[in-house]
């Protein structure tokens, strides 16, 4: 066996820790690149920064733990961009994992160990202003805190649950709770997650089906985002953003130059893109862990690609290229 | 009667949703309301039946002690535990969905962690498979593999480092030659569908019958 046979056939548990390498290091040392931001992010980006309180989003969290790692920091970047904003959100999941995913993104965003954290009001405490007819978002901040109610340091601000954001939560057969959406919302999801009522909520009140929404994102690690063009997009015109895995990020590319989404992050790379224009901007104090991964994924890009050329070189120096068949151990 | 009953909701159903899509009137969104309720109703019964299922199969399983049958309690113990965990245990023991309960601490630390984990042994495998696999043999295969690597690069920082002129080509391989080859699949497997569907709602294709009737 010469040293291109022994090349070519080269253990595949050196490869795995290979990759098990570059996967790790970066995390201890953060090269910090930098990323550009594409016209695919910053047509998501653009179009939530000129919301406000009188608008709505949806955040579709279609995506399981598998993707957790590339769709999370995605919901997670534009929850805040709104709550930032103080853009009302609709929470939704289009299976029942992905409801644990949507309540894992709201315990990252509320927790006071994130940086920039929100504080959350859930919907029974700010019960009394509610009932006293305090439902507009300044006039409520107000009443709460001159109630005693101290921000705690480094919140960025209030969140108070049915005022700020509807966490919907998992309903069945969810491509006719889209298509049910567009008549009422309430009628598709009478209580929410935590079980309240949502039509007590002023931002149910306030936005009584997809037609007072402006914006829906499904993060997504399965075509269920196309559900969001074919029953909402094309029903009654609600414009939909797109937070898909890398690997499908190509397959959406005809709905951006058809118009019928208005931006598309791809990948743990979108995600990061996401993260950069809301620091630039102000909106968090920091990137996130999109950002930090990016490192990571530079590494592991760097390496298979130097596998590949390795590979082809011990192929055609070895004259393998000339034989029918390459013994090899898979 | 096994095969007309179906037959024909099939084509009442279809038509009429078909027909609704396109028409805003007040009728036309009350029999979508409708459909809307009732297709979940419908679908719990599919739950029911495939629930049963599982069970029997893997309660056969253990009874005739039939190879790897102890991953048969892998499946029915959480499929049944799970449910009494969320709905039917005391939240004083907790019980419950919300956090702190035990069902949410099994979905973050047993779920979450065992799915995530399969999913990354996917970096491993791609870093093996494109070592062996991704060779420049033929005209096609050089194409691809430099589209390859010029997009992979393209979507990492460390690409814009090498050459700025790698992104801006990445996603040029995004945008238009990706672009125009998804639109031709996504059209071809379109029409693929509406043809398809038109046969099962006027009862050309049948064999979503399963041999009903016959």
């Amino acid at each position: 066996m010469n040293i291109w046979e022994k090349m070519l056939n080269v253990d595949r548990r050196w490869i795995f820790l290979g990759i098990g390498i570059v996967a790790i290091v970066p995390f201890f040392i953060n090269f910090g690149m930098p990323i550009k931001t594409s016209i695919e992010v910053e047509g998501i980006f653009d179009y939530v920064d000129e919301l406000d309180s009188d608008n709505a989003i949806f955040i579709s969290f279609d995506f399981a733990p598998g993707t957790q790692a590339e769709n999370m920091p995605m919901a997670v970047a534009v929850m805040r961009h709104a709550f930032h904003n103080d853009i009302p959100v609709f929470m939704t999941a289009n299976y029942p994992l992905h409801h644990g995913m949507m309540l894992a993104a709201m315990a990252y965003v509320f927790n006071p160990t994130t940086e920039g954290f929100y504080h959350e009001v859930p919907f029974e405490d700010w019960s009394q202003f509610r009932n006293a007819g305090i439902t507009d978002k300044d006039e409520l901040v107000v009443a709460w805190e001159n109630d005693g109610n101290v921000l705690p340091d480094g919140a960025m601000g209030w969140v108070f649950e049915g005022r700020d954001y509807a966490a919907l939560g998992y309903a069945p057969v969810f491509n006719l709770v889209i298509l049910g959406m567009t008549i009422s919302i309430e009628t598709q999801y009478p209580r929410d997650a935590h079980g309240n009522a949502t039509g007590e909520m002023p931002i149910l009140q306030e936005h009584k089906n997809l037609r007072d929404v402006d914006l829906a994102l499904s993060c997504s690690g399965s075509a269920a985002c196309v559900w969001w063009v074919t029953y909402a997009r094309e029903k009654i015109g609600l414009p939909i953003a797109f937070g898909v895995t890398a690997v499908m990020a190509t397959d959406y590319y005809p709905y951006l130059q058809a118009g019928q989404v208005i931006g598309q992050m791809g990948g743990l790379r979108g995600a990061a893109e996401y993260e950069v224009l809301l620091t630039e901007n102000g909106i968090t104090p920091s990137t996130d862990k999109a950002f930090t991964g990016m490192d990571v994924q530079s590494a592991a890009h760097i390496l298979i690609i130097l596998l590949i050329i390795m590979g082809n070189i011990a192929f055609f120096a070895g004259g393998f290229h000339k034989k029918t068949a390459l013994k090899g151990r898979g | 009667m096994k095969r007309t009953v179906p037959l024909m909701i099939v084509m009442v159903g279809g038509i009429l949703m078909i027909l609704q899509y396109f028409i805003p009137h007040q009728i036309s969104q009350t029999v979508l309301a409708y459909y809307t309720d009732w297709t979940p109703i419908i679908l719990a019964f599919a739950l029911i039946l495939g629930v049963g299922s599982l069970t029997r199969i893997h309660s056969h399983k253990i009874r005739r002690k039939s190879k790897n049958w102890q991953y048969s309690w892998a499946v029915l113990i959480p499929l049944y535990l799970m449910p009494v965990l969320a709905h039917i245990w005391p939240q004083s023991l907790g019980g419950g969905m919300d956090s702190p309960s035990i069902f949410h601490f099994t979905f973050m630390h047993v779920q979450v962690s065992i799915q995530a984990t399969m999913f990354s042994l996917l970096a491993f495998y791609i870093a093996s498979a494109a070592f062996r696999a991704f060779r420049a043999k033929s005209a096609l295969a050089t194409l691809l593999l430099l589209a390859a690597v010029v997009v992979m690069l393209g979507q990492v920082p460390i690409g814009a480092l090498l050459g700025k002129w790698l992104p801006e080509t990445g996603l040029w391989i995004l945008r238009y030659p990706n672009l125009a080859a998804k639109r031709a699949i996504m059209l071809g497997v379109g029409f693929g569908m509406l043809a398809t569907n038109l046969k099962i709602i006027f009862g050309v294709e049948r064999n979503w019958l399963g041999g009903a009737g016959k």
